[in-house]
């Protein structure tokens, strides 16, 4: 009798390196050798769901497909997406209060404001930009507001549009929000209302494909948290260069908390609003 | 007015990728923006180096500089590289800082000339590229840091390399930190400097 016993899948350190160059390369994510749990536990799950029998045939299937499926499924499995509504909230009163006061006092024509949510995640953030901006400005009634929200995920963009939500991902909302604009669901989570999910615009963007990011211009705001602490030093540069040619000139860009765009370029000037600090296009050339 | 779904198709609409020579064309068009989204674009082809060194060399706008810089960064040849170091020598103290932020990732791939500029006849220079050291990823970067504070002769360069090791260096670069204490006797600042250094590396004391 013969037992086929399965080999137990294994990355080894010279698997990791070769993958974590080939993964930069295509998305501008780095990974430090801390991160090789988090890597391997993945890349098993991807070598298992493709049938290939170890990581050379699986990594030869992976850089030779010419549809690139599997590099978005692996995509999809290894960027982070945890998040919730309202989170780092003073940013959000900053743009109700201020940044688009000075977008406003700028604009020549009535054209509507441009905000991109960059990475969308599964739409906490631009959804809360939504919600704060049919809340808490008064200026909606005057103008149109285009929401834009991309992610390199297509599952989790699936899921942004969706819009059903856990009660942990809503804890941070006021209850006379959540009542508002969400439907509870027999299974207990929360359902954004459908006025909410018609007016945010969901898209696959790879910050760092030139083919992707060619098409995003004209934007008033920019909302790019937590994103870039994943990249490492050139792939920042590239991603500001990138925000830097989406603006329109005086527009903002918001980072994270931790995160500082004077260390990255040098192309932006600090704006420190009450509620917070933001990086701006300058207005003429410089 | 109201929230509005983006009905236009500009971001669905994909834009054809250009080829190189179009874009290499367009390099010195008359408005800055597109020269610094082509310069952006360039960074796809190799054979673009050297014509993007070429711009750098007469470009005065300076977030179209910054995108060349980036661009040369990123395809970090021989001639991106060398283009980079050749802004060490710049008089213009943004170009400086931004071709020492390009080095840091791209110049480890040309260790040799790194270490030309660390050789440099201005002292200006060697200084600048001990800054471009300090987030190199080179195993060689203690030993050139040890090389310096033991020939160089300017003061300022050897206290830049003293503060680096500070940093960077191990037990292995306390001989060359002494020797160099020596070599500039009248100098307290490079003593207190040296000193710490030593604290620090002999894991003595906390700064």
């Amino acid at each position: 009798m013969t037992v086929n016993v399965k080999k137990a899948l294994a990355i080894s350190q010279e698997d990791f390196v070769k993958f974590r160059e080939f993964f930069y390369r295509k998305t501008g994510i780095q990974f430090e050798d801390s991160k090789r749990y988090f890597v391997d536990k993945r890349l098993i799950e991807r070598i298992e769901a493709t049938g290939a029998e170890n990581f050379r045939d699986y990594f030869i299937n992976l850089r030779f497909q010419s549809s690139s499926d599997e590099l978005q499924q692996l995509v999809n499995v290894m960027t982070v997406n945890e998040t919730y509504f309202f989170r780092e909230e003073y940013q959000l009163k900053c743009l109700v209060n201020h940044m688009l006061e000075d977008v406003v006092r700028r604009k020549r024509d009535t054209s509507p404001i441009r905000i991109w949510s960059m990475p969308s995640s599964s739409g906490e953030e631009p959804y809360s930009i939504a919600m704060y901006l049919l809340e808490n400005w008064k200026g909606i009634n005057e103008w149109d507001v285009e929401l834009i929200a991309s992610d390199i995920d297509t599952a989790i963009l699936d899921r942004a549009r969706r819009g059903i939500y856990s009660p942990r991902s809503v804890h941070n909302l006021p209850s006379a929000l959540l009542e508002k604009h969400f439907r509870p669901l027999a299974s207990g989570d929360y359902q954004i209302s459908d006025e909410l999910r018609q007016s945010v615009e969901f898209s696959r963007v790879n910050l760092m494909s030139a083919t992707d990011v060619r098409q995003y211009r004209g934007f008033d705001v920019i909302f790019c948290r937590n994103l870039l602490i994943y990249f490492d030093d050139l792939s920042r540069r590239q991603a500001a260069d990138t925000f830097f040619d989406a603006l329109n000139p005086g527009g903002m860009i918001c980072l994270g908390h931790s995160e500082s765009m004077s260390r990255i370029s040098s192309l932006f000037v600090v704006r420190k609003f009450p509620d917070a600090i933001v990086y701006q296009k300058p207005l003429e050339g410089r | 007015m109201a929230l509005l779904r983006n009905t236009s198709t500009d971001i669905r609409q994909e834009i054809p990728a250009e080829d190189a020579a179009s874009l290499l064309a367009k390099l010195w068009d008359e408005s800055a923006t597109t020269r610094r989204l082509v310069a952006r674009d360039l960074a796809r082809f190799p054979e673009a180096s050297h014509r993007l060194a070429e711009r750098l060399e007469e470009e005065s706008d300076s977030s179209v500089r910054e995108a060349i810089i980036t661009s040369l960064a990123a395809l970090a040849d021989i001639t991106a590289v060398t283009a980079l170091i050749d802004c060490l020598h710049s008089e213009d103290a943004a170009l400086r800082n931004d071709a020492i932020e390009g080095l840091k990732t791209a110049g480890g791939l040309y260790p040799s000339l790194i270490q030309e500029a660390l050789q440099d006849g201005d002292p200006d220079v060697r200084i600048l590229a001990i800054g471009v050291l300090e987030s190199l990823r080179h195993p060689d970067v203690e030993q050139w840091l040890i090389d310096l504070l033991d020939h160089d002769a300017h003061l300022n360069v050897c206290a830049c390399a003293v503060d680096l090791l500070c940093e960077i260096g191990s037990g292995r670069a306390i001989p060359a930190l002494e020797r160099c204490s020596e070599r500039f006797p009248n100098e307290e600042y490079l003593h207190f400097a040296v000193g710490l250094a030593i604290q620090r590396l002999q894991g003595e004391g906390t700064l």
